[in-house]
């Protein structure tokens, strides 16, 4: 249950350690509540320093602190409950950042991911994760 | 069939559709049954001193008595057999010896050599008078060595 305000851990490689979410992006109806597998666009709050030659180059992700990104929900505390009745839960809320076009900004995928994420349609994101809960 | 789970504190099955699956930070998996297990896991309780888990049970041997039981008849017979040397006749007749056997038999054994002895020094001696001794000088052991010279 991410909304405003709510803090996620960024678990991808683009440099942003801590993220806020500003809203929440549902087909239809803003709930103002986001899962795993929603869309959320997120400030950037803490971001790792950005490292001299990514600096010069401009073909590299640059993300620093107050960007305001798209991001997509990969783990939260709040449990989600899968089709054969069981509750799955995180120890935190985690979320690896998006570009306008659904694309991840990253390279790499540090942790677990929620396996919830394959029926919203981020196979990719399962693809390259480690571990799949 | 769908597989049974079992909680990760106490060691219950969990059904499907109930209790839930817990993912810690390091990745690590804990399937709980009920709030009970789940809230116990938190506080960090250690399930070998609850009383009423699995691992407790287990750890200190509750209810296994029929097991326990089962195991036991099975045990291997032990056959006696004979070794180069002493076949298993010998083997037992010498374990059935008593110490009065034995202890005759020694002294037997000790009459006959010592009989056995004086005859051959009384040999000996005849064949020793018309030869004529002849002694190497007396040289140090380790002299004979080849010892280092000092």
């Amino acid at each position: 249950m991410i909304s405003l305000k709510g803090k996620l851990n960024i678990i991808d490689n683009t440099g942003a350690l801590l993220a806020e979410c500003v809203n929440v992006l549902k087909h239809k109806i803003n709930h103002g509540w986001g899962t795993v597998g929603d869309e959320i666009v997120v400030v950037v709050q803490q971001a790792r320093p950005i490292s001299a030659t990514a600096l010069a180059s401009s073909t590299a992700i640059k993300v620093r602190r107050g960007d305001v990104r798209r991001a997509v929900i990969v783990r939260t505390r709040k449990p989600v409950r899968r089709p054969d009745g069981r509750w799955v839960r995180f120890d935190d809320n985690a979320a690896v950042l998006l570009n306008n076009k659904h694309e991840m900004l990253g390279t790499r995928i540090s942790g677990v991911v929620s396996a919830d994420l394959r029926l919203k349609g981020w196979g990719k994101i399962v693809s390259l994760a480690p571990k799949v809960i | 069939m769908v597989k049974l789970e079992i909680d990760t504190f106490s060691g219950y099955k969990i059904y499907p559709s109930k209790g839930k699956l817990f993912v810690r930070g390091d990745g690590k998996i804990f399937r709980f049954s009920t709030s009970k297990t789940e809230s116990l896991t938190h506080q960090r309780k250690n399930p070998r001193k609850i009383a009423w888990t699995q691992v407790f049970r287990r750890m200190h041997k509750k209810g296994i008595t029929e097991e326990i039981a089962k195991k036991r008849a099975r045990r291997t017979v032990k056959h006696q057999r004979g070794i180069v040397g002493a076949d298993i006749a010998t083997i037992l007749a010498r374990r059935g010896q008593t110490t009065e056997a034995r202890e005759s038999a020694r002294k037997a054994a000790i009459d006959k050599a010592k009989a056995a002895k004086k005859a051959k020094e009384g040999t000996k001696e005849k064949k020793t008078a018309p030869r004529t001794t002849t002694s190497a000088p007396k040289v140090s052991k380790q002299q004979m060595k080849g010892g280092k010279g000092r």
